[in-house]
C-alpha cells in the first residue's frame, strides 16, 4: 500500500498535473467512451455507477481504514429507501433527493460506524454483519416503510435542473450519475491524501503506534465511517432515483458480499482498484447473463477463482506490475 | 430438377424484394427464474414456450418469433426492472413476458406504457398486477382466484376454526385476505394468521404457534420453491398431521416435483388449483408429448410451463393480429375475450380485466401406479379473478 501511495504522490511532481484533474481527464473520457460505445445500455451503466459508489465507500473503511466489514449495504439500502420515501412523499427534485440520502447515509454511517470499530478482527466482522442483518430484517418488517418483500415503487423523481427528465432509455440518468461519480470521486482522491485520510491508513497499518503517535483512533474511524457513508448513501440515492424501485436485494447480505468480491477484485486501498474492479465484475456479470441465463453463476465463480489465483492483491496492482515490468524490459532494451 | 430449384429460389428473391415485412423478427423478451433456488420455474418457462413452438413452428405468417430469456433470479424488482428496460431499449422487443415473482412484476409494469410493450404475466399472481398497466394480460392464476375455492372446501368439510399462514408479500396477503373473507362469511372463524418472510427456512416455530392456537385446519400459500417442502415436513414431522389438524392450501405448496420428496406422509393432503399435471384430458396429453420433445423430464413439470404455453398462444395471437407492427391497443383488443382449451381444461380472457378465467380443482395428494399426484376431486368451473371480478 505504501509505495504505491509514493508513488502516486510522486507523479504529478513529475508531470506537474494535478492527480484531481487527471482523474476527471480519465472518467469524463470513460463516460464519454460508455455514452458513445454503449447507446442502448445505459440503464445498466447507471445501475452500473451506483454500486460503484458502494464499493467506493467500501474501501474507505475496508481498504483504506482496515476495517472489515459484511454489512455495508445497510448504509445503501437505508439511504435508497429514504430518498424513495421522501420522493413518494412528493419531494420530488433530484438533487434534493441526493443530498437527503447523503445525509441518511452520514447517519447511518456515523451510528454504524461507532458500534463496529469499538471492536477489532473477527468480532468486528460478525457484528458488521449483524448490523447488515437488523437493517435486513426491520426493513422486511416495516412494510409501510419499505414496502417489504413487495419492494417501494413508483418512485418518479423530477426533472434534473427542472430541464432533463429521466427516461426509458436512461440517457438523463447516465449523465447525472457520472457527474455524481466524478464529483465524489475527486472529493475521494483529496480525503484520502489529507492528514486525515493518510492518519486512517497509518491506523490500518498499526493501530497501536497510530495511537503512540498521538492519534485518538476511535473518532477517526467513526468519522471516516461517517464520510463513506455518504458516498454509499449517493450510491444508494443514485438507485433509488434511476430505477424508480427499492427492493429488499438493496439491504441485503449478498449485496455487501458482492461490494467486497468487488473491491477485492480490483484491488483494497485504492481508490481507482474499487472503481476498476466494481466496472469490471458488473461488466462481467452482465454479458455472462444475458449469454447463458441459466448459468451464469458456474462463469462468475470461475472468474473470482482465477482472480485469486492469478491476482491475489487485485486487478489494479497487477496491471500496476505489468505495465511497471514492460516499462523496464523497454527501458533495458534501449 | 437444378432449374426446378432455381425457379423456386429466384421465385423466392423476389418475393422477398417485394414485401419488407418479409423475413422480419419479432422479438419476444422472457423474464423468468433462470438460476437459483427458483430455477425450476424458470425453465418451466423455457419448455412451455419450446412446447408451444414445437407443435405451431417459430413463424407467424411471414413474421420469425424469437424469445430471448434473462434471468430475475429472486424476488428483486429493481433488477427486473433493468432487465426489462434493457430488453426493450436494447434487444428492441415487441412483447415481454414471463415474470415468477409478484414485486418484480409490479416493478416492470411502468415502463409498458412508455414503450408501447404488452405484457403477458406468466406466474406473478397478486390480483393487482393487471390494474398497472393496460397493457398486461395475464394466463397464470390470482390467489383470490384459487384461494376462494378454497375456503369454501374448508367450510364444506367441517373445518370451523383455521389457522393461515402466507409468506408475508403481496400475493400471501392475498390469500390471506380472500381465505379469511370467505371463510367468514361461510361462518367459519379464523384462529391465528401468520405471515412468514419470504425467505423463512425453519418452520417449526410456526407449527408451533398453530398448534397453540387450537385450529382444526391449516391454511396456508408459499411460492411454490424450495421453502414449500419445508413448510408441509414441518407440517407432519411437528405432529400436526398425525393429530389430526389438516392441511388445505393452494397448489403452489405441493407442486408435482416437490411431491417425491414429501413422500408417502403426504397422502391426503388437499389443494385448491388450476393445473395439475395429471389432468386427464386430450389437450393434456398433447402438452405432455410436446413437453417430452423440447426436454422436460415429467418430474420437472409445474404450472408454469402450462402458463407459458398458453402465454406463448396469446404472444402468436397478437403477432398474428397486428402483422408484427408495434401497435399494442391492437394486439391487446386481439386476446380480450379469446378462449380457449388449454391443457388445464377450457380457459378465456376476462376483457375487463385482463386475467384468465379457468376452471379451479380441489385435489388430493394420492398415490396411482406407484406414482404420487395431485388427484382432482372436484371442478369449480369458470372461476373468475375474485379479488378483482365485479360481478
Amino acid at each position: 500500500m505504501t509505495d504505491r501511495t509514493l508513488a502516486e504522490d510522486a507523479i504529478p511532481a513529475r508531470i506537474a498535473i494535478p492527480v484531481e484533474l487527471r482523474a476527471v481527464a480519465i472518467m469524463l473520457t470513460l463516460a464519454a467512451f460508455g455514452y458513445v460505445l454503449f447507446p442502448d445500455d445505459l440503464a445498466f451503466l447507471t445501475r452500473l455507477i451506483s454500486i460503484a459508489l458502494l464499493v467506493l465507500s467500501l474501501d474507505l473503511v475496508t481498504g483504506y481504514s482496515g476495517v472489515a466489514t459484511l454489512g455495508h449495504s445497510a448504509i445503501f439500502g437505508v439511504s435508497a429507501y429514504a430518498v424513495g420515501n421522501l420522493c413518494l412523499a412528493g419531494q420530488s427534485d433530484p438533487l434534493l433527493l441526493l443530498v437527503a440520502g447523503a445525509l441518511a447515509g452520514a447517519l447511518m454511517g456515523l451510528a454504524s460506524g461507532a458500534l463496529i470499530t469499538r471492536f477489532k478482527g473477527l468480532p468486528q466482522l460478525v457484528l458488521s454483519i449483524a448490523v447488515g442483518q437488523l437493517v435486513a430484517a426491520l426493513a422486511n418488517k416495516l412494510s409501510g416503510l419499505t414496502g417489504g418483500s413487495d419492494g417501494l415503487s413508483g418512485i418518479s423523481p423530477g426533472r434534473v435542473f427542472g430541464i432533463y427528465a429521466f427516461d426509458i432509455y436512461g440517457r438523463t440518468g447516465y449523465v447525472f450519475s457520472v457527474a455524481v461519480l466524478i464529483v465524489v470521486f475527486v472529493v475521494l482522491l483529496r480525503i484520502v491524501r489529507s492528514p486525515f485520510g493518510l492518519l486512517c491508513r497509518a491506523i490500518k497499518d498499526d493501530s497501536l503506534r497510530a495511537r503512540m503517535i498521538g492519534a485518538r483512533v476511535y473518532p477517526r474511524l467513526v468519522l471516516m465511517y461517517g464520510v463513506s457513508g455518504v458516498v454509499a448513501g449517493i450510491g444508494g440515492s443514485l438507485a433509488a432515483i434511476n430505477t424508480g424501485v427499492v427492493g429488499l436485494d438493496s439491504v441485503s447480505f449478498e449485496r455487501s458480499a458482492e461490494a467486497l468480491v468487488m473491491l477485492v477484485l480490483g484491488g483494497a486501498g485504492s481508490l481507482w482498484g474499487a472503481l476498476i474492479g466494481s466496472i469490471v465484475f458488473q461488466v462481467f456479470e452482465h454479458y455472462v447473463s444475458a449469454a447463458n441465463p441459466f448459468h451464469w453463476m458456474t462463469m462468475v465463480g470461475a472468474l473470482l477463482i482465477a482472480v485469486v489465483l492469478f491476482a491475489p492483491k487485485g486487478l489494479l496492482p497487477l496491471a500496476i506490475s505489468l505495465t511497471g515490468r514492460v516499462a523496464s524490459a523497454l527501458r533495458s532494451r534501449a | 430438377m437444378s432449374v426446378k430449384l432455381g425457379l423456386i429460389g429466384a421465385v423466392a428473391i423476389a418475393a422477398a424484394s417485394m414485401s419488407p415485412a418479409q423475413g422480419d423478427t419479432i422479438k419476444v423478451g422472457i423474464i423468468g427464474t433462470m438460476s437459483g433456488p427458483y430455477a425450476l420455474f424458470g425453465q418451466n418457462f423455457k419448455y412451455g414456450i419450446g412446447a408451444w413452438v414445437a407443435e405451431h413452428g417459430s413463424k407467424v405468417g411471414d413474421h420469425q418469433v424469437e424469445f430471448i430469456y434473462r434471468d430475475e433470479e429472486s424476488p428483486n424488482p429493481a433488477k427486473s426492472k433493468a432487465l426489462a428496460q434493457e430488453l426493450i431499449v436494447k434487444d428492441k422487443v415487441q412483447y415481454l413476458a414471463g415474470l415468477y415473482f409478484t414485486p418484480d412484476a409490479m416493478a416492470v409494469a411502468p415502463l409498458l406504457e412508455e414503450a408501447k410493450v404488452p405484457m403477458v404475466v406468466m406466474n406473478a399472481a397478486t390480483s393487482a398486477i393487471v390494474e398497472k398497466s393496460p397493457y398486461i394480460v395475464r394466463t397464470s392464476f390470482t390467489m383470490w382466484q384459487n384461494t376462494v375455492p378454497a375456503a369454501k372446501v374448508a367450510r364444506a368439510g367441517g373445518a370451523r376454526k383455521v389457522a393461515i399462514a402466507v409468506s408475508d408479500y403481496g400475493p400471501g396477503i392475498d390469500a390471506e385476505t380472500a381465505f379469511k373473507k370467505t371463510f367468514e362469511a361461510e361462518g367459519g372463524s379464523v384462529a391465528e394468521a401468520i405471515r412468514m418472510p419470504l425467505n423463512t427456512t425453519d418452520f417449526s416455530p410456526i407449527m408451533q404457534r398453530i398448534k397453540d392456537s387450537g385450529a382444526d385446519m391449516i391454511f396456508t400459500f408459499l411460492p411454490a420453491g424450495p421453502p414449500t417442502l419445508g413448510f408441509v415436513k414441518a407440517y407432519i414431522d411437528n405432529g400436526l398431521k398425525a393429530s389430526g389438524v389438516k392441511l388445505l392450501s393452494t397448489g403452489d405448496v405441493v407442486t408435482e416435483p416437490d411431491l417425491p420428496n414429501i413422500g408417502d406422509s403426504g397422502l391426503g393432503i388437499l389443494s385448491t388449483y388450476h393445473y395439475a399435471v395429471s389432468h386427464d384430458s386430450p389437450e393434456n396429453k398433447a402438452f405432455l408429448a410436446d413437453m417430452a420433445k423440447v426436454g422436460a423430464k415429467p418430474d420437472e413439470i409445474t404450472m408454469a410451463s402450462v402458463a407459458a404455453y398458453d402465454g406463448a398462444r396469446l404472444i402468436y395471437k397478437m403477432i398474428e393480429a397486428t402483422n408484427g407492427q408495434k401497435d399494442p391497443e391492437k394486439a391487446l383488443a386481439a386476446v380480450k375475450g379469446m378462449n380457449w382449451v388449454s391443457p388445464r381444461g377450457p380457459v378465456s380472457i376476462d376483457p375487463a380485466t385482463r386475467h384468465i378465467r379457468q376452471n379451479v380443482y380441489l385435489r388430493e395428494v394420492a398415490k396411482q401406479d406407484g406414482k404420487l399426484l395431485n388427484k382432482e376431486l372436484q371442478t369449480f368451473d369458470a372461476q373468475p379473478d375474485w379479488g378483482l371480478a365485479k360481478d
